[in-house]
């Protein structure tokens, strides 16, 4: 058990320095966009840039979301269910999620593979970069709903969890 | 077939409790492995929802509410409301609803205005000998304006689904919002006057003037953001970024209450909050798309139009239909899946985009204070430390006078379209 919650706590730290450094970016991109309007022009390049900014920080968030509860859910049902039944719904939301993005995760691929023969207007950036930021969301979706799992399984409050976050 | 699959597989999901985002992403699935369609198409319907310019303003917003949330200001909002109407029987009461509709015109969003003004106001209603019940009711009840008052989050989402201006939606709130705010006032002044609800003593002009100078810096943040939105000197955007630096320098500099420590975890959180918002708006964009293929739109509007094309009915039964689905969904989902459905069936019998995004809107915003599924009504009574059925119970006045409102704004399109009009013409 400590080696998987290690491991979360690895993924997490990573994850929320990622989405800390992408809103960073959008946040300085879009004040370059204000102060270069104020002093003349701005740069063609800071509207992409917030855009893809945003695309990342979702594609490195998504996963967070989904430890959090802010990946909101309905769970009226299940919390009404007697005895071991909500944790094995838990369970088994964690498992759809998983399934879904397994799914998914080769056609995310084609969609980066597409991306190849584009470049974006004003970076000049292979599109093949910026697809890739959902093909990351669905890898990350299916890492943290596989680790959800496990640590439900395992009787590890993930609220708990959520709090340290 | 192919429907019965996407949307039984939608409601099975939701029901076992599985994230929205993630039970519309497997139920288009289910739909797009039915239909032989190659999966390809999701990853580039999910990038095309989020790949929306006025998206890019959400956690702009949600950054610029959570700085200012730590920075100190719910106590200066909270004695600045209650300088003004807390002399008045139900004074807490008043100031609570006051709170909300201050706090309402920073954040966006009516959790946050929910924890934040109840986590105060809760437990000082109690001691003041507020029942526990009303107190929460009451707290609940009125955080459904924040998203009503600008900024709004479910605003921007209307925004990018229906191409209306993300100003003209925010003004178009700004009316019946306060409307909302003064029939709750209303509202609770009649309770607290039956039940001889205490008030607290008039600390003069004086005071009223202190508590306003020290909120200013809190409150101006609305003027700023509807100044930029009005001028046009900035888009939604760059707004949402500059109010978050303001926030930022307010809470750190002016105030000195938000720790620079806690900034990072700040801007990490809300990167969370609002990627999750967005994820759910990619994976949603993928069932849009197969709901306008499938032609779900013109097939609700035909079915409800060959019931009845009398304009007044047909309000009501979208209201009906909305009051329905925010008992038991999650707000932007459901804003999500049926604003473009609604929206066609709204203009077959002449009614207004912008009126209908605004009814829709605060319809959908009563949703999160109704049972079973209401996230401001569980919060409120979690920081009361109450069972969930005695504030429904206390909080049924306060939704009937916020239905109240939403018939009017239903009827009267100018409540929602005069402001709107006249600033943008």
């Amino acid at each position: 058990m400590k080696v998987i919650l290690k491991a979360y706590r690895v993924l997490e730290f990573f994850c929320r320095a990622g989405v800390f450094i992408a809103f960073m970016v959008l946040i300085i991109a879009v004040l370059t966009q204000v102060l270069g309007r104020a002093v003349g022009d701005s740069p063609v390049w800071t509207e992409e840039l917030t855009r893809f900014a945003l695309i990342y920080m979702t594609a490195l968030g998504v996963g967070l979301g989904l430890m959090s509860g802010d990946l909101v859910n309905v769970d009226i049902v299940c919390d009404a269910l007697p005895g071991p039944w909500p944790r094995i719904l838990n369970v088994a939301a964690s498992l759809a999620t998983a399934f879904l993005a397994t799914i998914l995760l080769p056609g995310a691929w084609k969609y980066v593979q597409i991306g190849f023969l584009q470049k974006s207007p004003a970076m000049a950036l292979q599109m093949s970069f910026v697809h890739f930021s959902v093909f990351l969301l669905f890898l990350l979706l299916l890492v943290f709903a596989v680790m959800r799992a496990v640590l439900t399984l395992l009787h590890v409050d993930i609220s708990h969890l959520k709090q340290e976050a | 077939m192919e429907v019965f699959v996407l949307f039984a597989v939608f409601i099975g999901a939701l029901v076992i409790g599985i994230p929205v985002a993630i039970a519309l992403g497997l139920s288009s699935l289910s739909y797009l492995l039915v239909s032989g369609i190659p999966l390809v198409v999701v990853p580039q319907k999910v990038y095309a929802g989020i790949d929306v310019f006025v998206l890019l303003s959400i956690p702009g917003f949600i950054l610029a509410g959570n700085l200012m949330n730590n920075g100190g200001i719910t106590e200066r909002i909270i004695r600045f409301a209650n300088a003004l109407v807390g002399w008045v029987r139900g004074g807490l009461g008043l100031t609570n609803i006051g709170a909300s509709m201050l706090f309402g015109g920073i954040t966006g969003t009516a959790v946050a205005d929910a924890a934040s003004i109840g986590g105060v106001m809760i437990p000082g209603m109690k001691k003041a000998g507020y029942p526990a019940d009303f107190s929460a009711a009451v707290t609940a009840a009125s955080s459904t304006v924040g998203p009503i008052i600008p900024p709004s989050v479910p605003m921007i989402i209307v925004g990018a689904l229906s191409g209306i201006s993300v100003g003209q939606m925010f003004m178009a709130g700004a009316v019946p919002g306060l409307l909302m705010g003064l029939a709750m006032m209303i509202t609770c002044y009649v309770i607290a006057r039956r039940n001889n609800f205490p008030r607290e003593p008039w600390r003069g002009t004086s005071e009223l003037v202190r508590a306003f100078a020290s909120a200013f810096w809190a409150i101006a943040m609305t003027g700023i953001i509807i100044y930029g939105l009005l001028s046009g000197i900035a888009t939604p955007t760059e707004n949402a970024v500059v109010a978050s630096v303001y926030a930022f320098v307010v809470g750190a500099f002016v105030y000195r209450e938000l720790p620079l420590k806690k900034v990072p975890k700040i801007i990490a959180d809300s990167a969370v909050s609002a990627a999750s918002i967005l994820a759910l708006v990619g994976l949603a964009n993928v069932f849009g798309w197969i709901l306008v293929s499938e032609r779900i739109p013109q097939a609700i509007a035909g079915t409800v139009l060959s019931i009845t094309d009398n304009p007044i009915l047909v309000v009501l039964i979208i209201n009906l239909l909305l009051l329905f689905v925010g008992m038991f969904m999650e707000t932007i989902a459901a804003l999500i899946i049926l604003f473009v459905p609604l929206l066609s069936l709204a203009q077959a019998v002449g009614i207004e985009p912008l009126h209908f995004a605004t009814f829709a809107v605060l319809n959908l915003m009563i949703g999160l204070t109704t049972p079973p599924v209401g996230v401001c009504l569980f919060v409120c009574a979690g920081i009361a430390r109450l069972p969930l059925s005695p504030v429904v119970r206390a909080i049924l006045p306060f939704l009937l006078s916020n239905i109240i409102v939403l018939l009017l704004v239903s009827f009267i399109p100018a409540l929602a379209t005069w402001l709107p009009n006249l600033v943008f013409g």
